[in-house]
């Protein structure tokens, strides 16, 4: 049956194969310049000149980056769309199934047998590319300092494979389900994006309990004030924590509460109630003096500070193997909910 | 002895619709059975349930003393042929004996060689190129070559043309005569059937109609003619499968193993297919009036 399977697969397997010896051999054309830049950019003291390598560095990747990237995030899912929405749904729809399980195999050999030597190569594929792909962008990531990032923990080593073990199920439960090639393809494309999406933006920031960091505003980037409709409020930019997941941040008061526009109102009257110079409309702060400003600051940081919740960057490989192993737990679950269906249901 | 097929109340229904009800049938081995009945009347569902495609949704039913597809081995010693002959279109032939070879134990490989050498097939050929009579001899010796002790083909010549159907159920012929093998095969045509059973079940409107070796069938079944009339001189044992009367003559087709001896009724014999379709536009009466009376209790 694994000789079979693997028969049927072949072609499948090949043009897959063939998108990761081309992607391979993109890396090992381009690789090798942009890790040497990388090199004299990380000794560039005893040259002098790093922002131009930086830049140079920074150049060479960004334009092919976001494609190669989109390719290696894409890939779990093209998997699941291609190898396994038609694995068992192409047998049922072109009648083939009735030839195959009335030969002397019995159809849970036969389901079992296809879901795991296909699912298994799914996995690999995905893990290989997405390998490739940390080997190649890895000093564009060191120098972005932004791992935890979806964009780049998506991609990253182990991860992917998990992704490609759960779209490859998914494609296989919606084939066996729809009996159709085209809708369970369409079906699994949307059920991947959204179970990824979701699971990246609300389970993952909660995973484990975040820390906390409570920092003074002093020292506080992209600052600035905002207009609304019920006067000014302050807005400040996150903190920067080079390679860390940020949960939530917040501006609280020394002795709790918030800061009201009210507040704002009273202790920075001057910044609020700036006239525009004569003549002139348009946004108010213009012609703000630094001094005003300078002055609200003071104020604003004596009483206020910021909270920040993230996930640290040391936390990055536990947050890898949690997610594969989850997404491989949900592929198990689906796995065995296309055997159970192909054995009883469709009967 | 163990039956080729035994059924008990087997039912199979989707949805609502029961597409075969209270099958009940015991065909013993060593028959070439003819499987008749117009379309949707539950051959396919019969079929289905003795290889294991479908499992009833009523009843039992045991193929070779065995419920179908509970293991490997009961699998092996079925061959099926599918209605329409499905083969993989873009895998040659080759690749389909050795799909065989791997999946069936007791695969016979030069059988199946020599059949694609006897019927000049190229075996590097896809199997999406073979003519409709091709695919089928394909199918046939898929189904074959694993050495079955009980061979199921569903409608494998009604796509045929009358040259590859003649050369297919030719074939079927010497595989029968070659091999102890049972045969179970479907057709809407009695036409197909005649030429190779011995043996017959009827089946219409989900039911089984009747069902024995076809020279029994023929020796118990008669037509009446006579002056119109009401039914009942007819002797007790005689079962009524058919009744028309015309404004002076009243023609009666009777199952019966008694002989009938009433001087009055000219006894006519049946050939098969009027036998056939005498259980079937019974049938086909039966339903309908079902219908008539639901509709008017509505």
């Amino acid at each position: 049956m694994t000789w079979f399977t693997w028969r049927q697969f072949r072609l499948q397997a090949l043009v897959v194969l063939v998108l990761l010896v081309a992607t391979a051999v993109f890396f090992a054309v381009t690789g090798p310049h942009l890790w040497s830049e990388y090199d004299s950019l990380r000794h560039c003291s005893a040259h002098g000149d790093c922002a131009s390598l930086n830049s140079s560095v920074n150049n060479g990747y960004s334009k092919v980056f976001p494609f190669v990237q989109a390719l290696v995030i894409a890939l779990p899912g093209l998997l699941g769309m291609f190898w396994g929405a038609p694995l068992i749904a192409r047998e049922i729809e072109s009648g083939t199934y009735r030839l195959a399980w009335t030969q002397g195999v019995t159809r849970a050999r036969w389901v079992l047998t296809k879901l795991l030597v296909v699912g298994a190569a799914s996995m690999v594929a995905a893990g290989l590319m997405s390998w490739m792909f940390m080997w190649w962008a890895s000093p564009y990531n060191t120098l972005s300092a932004n791992r935890f990032s979806s964009s780049v923990f998506d991609s990253a080593y182990i991860a992917p494979i998990g992704y490609a073990a759960f779209a490859f199920a998914l494609g296989v439960a919606a084939g066996v389900v729809w009996r159709r090639t085209v809708p369970a393809m369409a079906t699994t494309l949307v059920a991947f994006v959204a179970v990824r999406l979701s699971f990246a933006h609300y389970l993952r920031p909660r995973l484990l309990p975040p820390l906390t960091k409570v920092a003074t505003l002093k020292h506080a980037q992209n600052i600035g004030f905002e207009r609304t409709p019920t006067g000014m409020s302050f807005v400040v930019g996150d903190a920067n924590q080079p390679n860390a997941l940020l949960v939530s941040s917040s501006v609280v008061g020394n002795h709790g509460g918030t800061m009201s526009s009210q507040w704002l109102n009273v202790h920075c009257h001057a910044l609020f109630h700036f006239n525009p110079p004569p003549g002139k409309s348009g946004p108010t702060s213009v012609g703000v003096r630094p001094a005003m400003f300078t002055d609200c600051m003071n104020k604003i940081s004596a009483s206020f500070h910021q909270v920040l919740t993230y996930q640290p960057a040391s936390r990055f490989w536990t947050f890898e193997w949690i997610e594969m192993s989850t997404f491989i737990v949900f592929a198990l679950l689906l796995g065995a909910f296309s055997y159970w269906w192909v054995k009883r249901r469709i009967a | 002895m163990t039956s080729a097929l035994h059924a008990t109340d087997l039912g199979k229904r989707y949805g609502r619709k029961w597409a075969l009800s209270n099958c009940t049938l015991d065909i013993p081995t060593g028959h070439v059975v003819g499987l008749v009945g117009p379309n949707g009347a539950g051959k396919t569902t019969l079929l289905h349930l003795a290889v294991g495609l479908l499992t009833p949704d009523s009843g039992t039913i045991n193929v070779l003393g065995e419920v179908p597809a509970t293991s490997a081995e009961q699998l092996g010693h079925i061959g099926f042929v599918a209605q329409n002959t499905p083969v993989y279109e873009h895998l040659s032939i080759e690749t389909h004996l050795a799909m065989g070879a791997a999946l069936n134990p007791s695969w016979d490989a030069q059988l199946a060689r020599r059949r694609m050498h006897d019927l000049a097939l190229d075996p590097s050929q896809h199997a999406g190129d073979l003519s409709g009579g091709q695919r089928a001899q394909l199918a046939l010796t898929l189904a074959i070559a694993k050495r079955p002790s009980l061979l199921l083909l569903d409608e494998p010549v009604a796509a045929l043309d009358p040259l590859a159907r003649r050369e297919f159920l030719a074939t079927l012929m010497e595989v029968v005569a070659d091999n102890e093998v049972s045969v179970i095969l479907s057709s809407h045509l009695v036409a197909d059937l005649e030429r190779v059973c011995d043996y017959l079940v009827v089946l219409a409107a989900a039911r089984v109609q009747a069902n024995g070796e076809i020279e029994d069938l023929l020796a118990s079944h008669h037509r009446l003619v006579g002056t119109r009339r009401d039914l009942d001189s007819l002797p007790t044992s005689a079962h009524v499968v058919e009744v028309s009367h015309t404004e002076r003559q009243t023609t009666v087709v009777v199952a019966s193993d008694d002989p009938i001896l009433d001087p009055t009724w000219s006894v006519e014999p049946l050939t098969l297919e009027d036998l056939v379709l005498a259980y079937m536009s019974q049938a086909e009466e039966q339903r309908r009036e079902l219908v008539r009376t639901k509709g008017g209790a509505s």
